[in-house]
């Protein structure tokens, strides 16, 4: 096919720059739009899939095997496991057994601050054993009886401290006491990063609460499977034992629903975006009817015509979709979304953009596919004739 | 065996329940190197006889012969590609792309031919040439008179060499002068390229630079007049 030159498409789009603009500025909405349903559900997938591993088995008060925050275990119950439970990963003459108190805490910086929900986790030295994937960034560790906090990257993030380390050296009432931060933490993007960890100790006396939310352990031979039979004989622990990474793809599941409400609303928006888009190219190509005719009579092939309204349409939708793809890494990447279960970051990778770009491109496909369809349609003579 | 060969050459329009006919049962012979001239009354059929022979409208019966080719019978895309190297068209508006200069109007035709691009640039110069245009190469249409748009579009109707050079009314919408100027250069085409034009007008002026005058009434040939050749 014999094709009609390349900057015949690229001058038409110069025809008219309202047009232009509008064309661009749509499909950068939309692609944005894109990319911000993408990311958001992106995120919270990789936030969770990089949660936990697969030699962690947590144990959970039975019956609240789906929420941590819910479950309730005896105090003791971490003492118990590190004796009677054979095949314990051990370093340094420390078991890997973490008796973890999660709650989520309203944190304020002052009196007249009402606070934002956090997660808190109250740990022992074990916890950072156990979550190997938690690694301290900056500062240290929290001291136990001194009230302090170690942030998540994210957590900080999410209270508007950027970079994270700033937040390093900030006071913040937890239940009316002060705790300060005194560093910063990271564990490969996981939901650790959206958490704050202090001494288990003064979380309890802070939360006066008797009890753990969870043991979480790493195995060194034994399996899950070891652990549930340890379960089942401890009957008067009312324990059940979960794999990490198991609990986490049943949380995923459980946000399944939302994410899909993401997309069917991003999806949903998209769409009234391609009307207009359809609308904006019907308008560009309407008015150039007479034009498509000549090319016509010359010999141009409708192939060719079609290609070359494709490219013109598929370069203003391009166009719209780089720069919404700048935008979405310059600003998107960083928002922080808050969710009952701690924090996300919307999540701007080679896949989200890639799917972006391809939104852009099929955008372009489809704003120009009927406009076109319906100015081929019509025989020579008759666009020949057209706005005489 | 002529050039254009029509025969029993019929269109006829379907608009819902009600059938026009602007051509009915129509024969007619041009031979090659002609100027012919065709006039009528509006909604005669002129344009529609036009559009037949360039072959951007098929018949509803008849035949149609152009320069050996069938033309009644090819396909879309045949068609398509048959018009890109036998037919020269000029429009009574231009139709000249905006967004290409007068140069890359001219060269666009030839882009559907196989040819080297210094060949191309050969043609396209000589084809501005022979319109008396060259110096306006770079211009865009919005920036040329309409006399000088007309020209441009001439070349391009010229610069494949096409069989023949159809034209509808290409002085219609120009200033007597300009238009005398027009007509001047078409029969300089015809005279020394040889070219087969065939126009369509209402002014019975321009008849003079044409060999043969064609009246068309009500979809037929009412007299085969011969006018005075330049
Ligand atoms: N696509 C079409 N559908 C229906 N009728 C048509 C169509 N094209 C032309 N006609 C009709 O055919 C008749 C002849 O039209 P045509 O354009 O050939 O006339 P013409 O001689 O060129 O007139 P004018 O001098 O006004 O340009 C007219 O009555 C016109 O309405
Ligand atoms: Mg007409």
């Amino acid at each position: 096919m014999r094709t009609l030159p390349f900057e015949y498409a690229v001058r038409n789009l110069g025809r008219s720059p309202a047009r232009l603009t509008l064309s661009v500025g749509g499909s950068m909405l939309v692609v944005l739009l894109v990319l911000t349903a993408a990311g958001f559900t992106r995120g919270m997938e990789q936030a969770m899939r990089v949660s936990g591993s697969p030699d962690a088995i947590m144990l959970i008060g039975s019956g609240s095997e789906e929420s941590i925050e819910r479950s309730e275990i005896a105090m003791r119950t971490s003492g118990v496991v590190a004796a009677s439970v054979p095949g314990l990963l051990s370093r340094a003459g420390m078991d890997a057994v973490s008796p973890e108190i999660h709650l989520a805490l309203p944190l304020s910086t002052g009196r007249d601050d009402q606070g934002r929900l956090a997660v808190i986790r109250g740990i022992e030295r074990a916890a950072w054993l156990v979550h190997d994937e938690a690694k301290v960034e900056y500062g240290r560790a929290p001291t136990a009886g001194r009230s302090e906090l170690i942030a998540g990257r994210l957590a900080a993030r999410s209270l508007g401290f950027e970079p994270p380390r700033s937040m390093i050296g900030t006071t913040f009432q937890l239940d009316g006491e002060p705790y300060e931060v005194v560093g910063i933490m990271s564990a490969g993007g996981g939901v650790i990063e959206g958490e704050f960890w202090t001494a288990l100790t003064d979380l309890q006396i802070t939360a006066q609460r008797d009890s753990l939310s969870t043991v979480t352990l790493r195995t060194d031979g034994a399996d899950l499977v070891d652990l549930q039979s340890f379960a089942a004989t401890r009957l008067d622990l009312e324990l059940a034992a979960v794999a990490e990474t198991d609990y986490y793809a049943q949380l995923a599941a459980f946000y399944r629903p939302v994410r899909l409400l993401v997309i069917v609303t991003a999806v949903l928006i998209a769409l009234g975006g391609v009307a207009g888009g359809l609308n904006t190219m019907y308008a560009a190509f309407a008015s150039r009817v007479r034009e498509i005719g000549s090319l016509q009579t010359f010999g141009f092939s409708r192939g060719a015509i079609v290609w070359s309204l494709m490219q013109e349409s598929i370069l203003a939708s391009s166009l719209g979709a780089l720069l919404a793809c700048g935008i979405g890494l310059a600003v998107l990447d960083q928002f922080v979304i808050r969710f009952s279960m701690g924090v996300f970051g919307i999540s701007i990778d080679a896949g989200v953009l890639a799917l972006g770009l391809a939104a852009g491109f099929g955008l372009g496909v489809i704003g120009a596919a009927v406009p076109v369809w319906r100015c081929l349609r019509k025989p020579i003579p008759e666009a020949l004739r057209a706005g005489e | 065996m002529a050039l254009i060969e029509c025969r029993h050459l019929t269109r006829t329009y379907k608009r819902g329940a009600e059938a026009i006919t602007p051509l009915q049962d129509l024969d007619l012979d041009i031979e090659a190197g002609a100027f012919v001239a065709l006039m009528g009354p509006s909604g005669s059929g002129k344009t529609t006889l036009l559009n037949l022979l360039a072959g951007i409208d098929r018949p509803t019966a008849g035949t149609l012969s152009v320069a050996g080719s069938p033309v009644h019978t090819l396909a879309r895309g045949e068609l398509a590609r048959w018009r890109s190297t036998h037919v020269g068209y000029i429009f009574q508006l231009y139709n000249l792309i905006p967004v290409l200069t007068a140069y890359e109007n001219v060269e666009l035709p030839l882009l559907l031919q196989p040819m080297s691009r210094s060949e191309r640039h050969a043609r396209v110069a000589a084809a501005l040439e022979a319109v008396s245009i060259s110096d306006r190469h770079a211009h865009y249409p919005r920036q040329l008179s309409g006399g000088q748009e007309q020209r441009v579009a001439i070349a391009r109707a010229i610069v494949t060499e096409p069989s023949i050079l159809l034209a509808d009314e290409p002085t219609g919408d120009l200033d007597r002068a300009t238009a005398t100027s027009m007509m001047e250069l078409l029969a300089r085409l015809n005279a020394e390229q040889g070219r087969t034009i065939v126009m369509v007008t209402h002014d019975p002026r321009t008849t003079e630079w044409a060999d043969t005058v064609l009246h068309l009434e009500k979809g037929k040939l009412v007299e085969q007049a011969v006018g005075g050749a330049a």
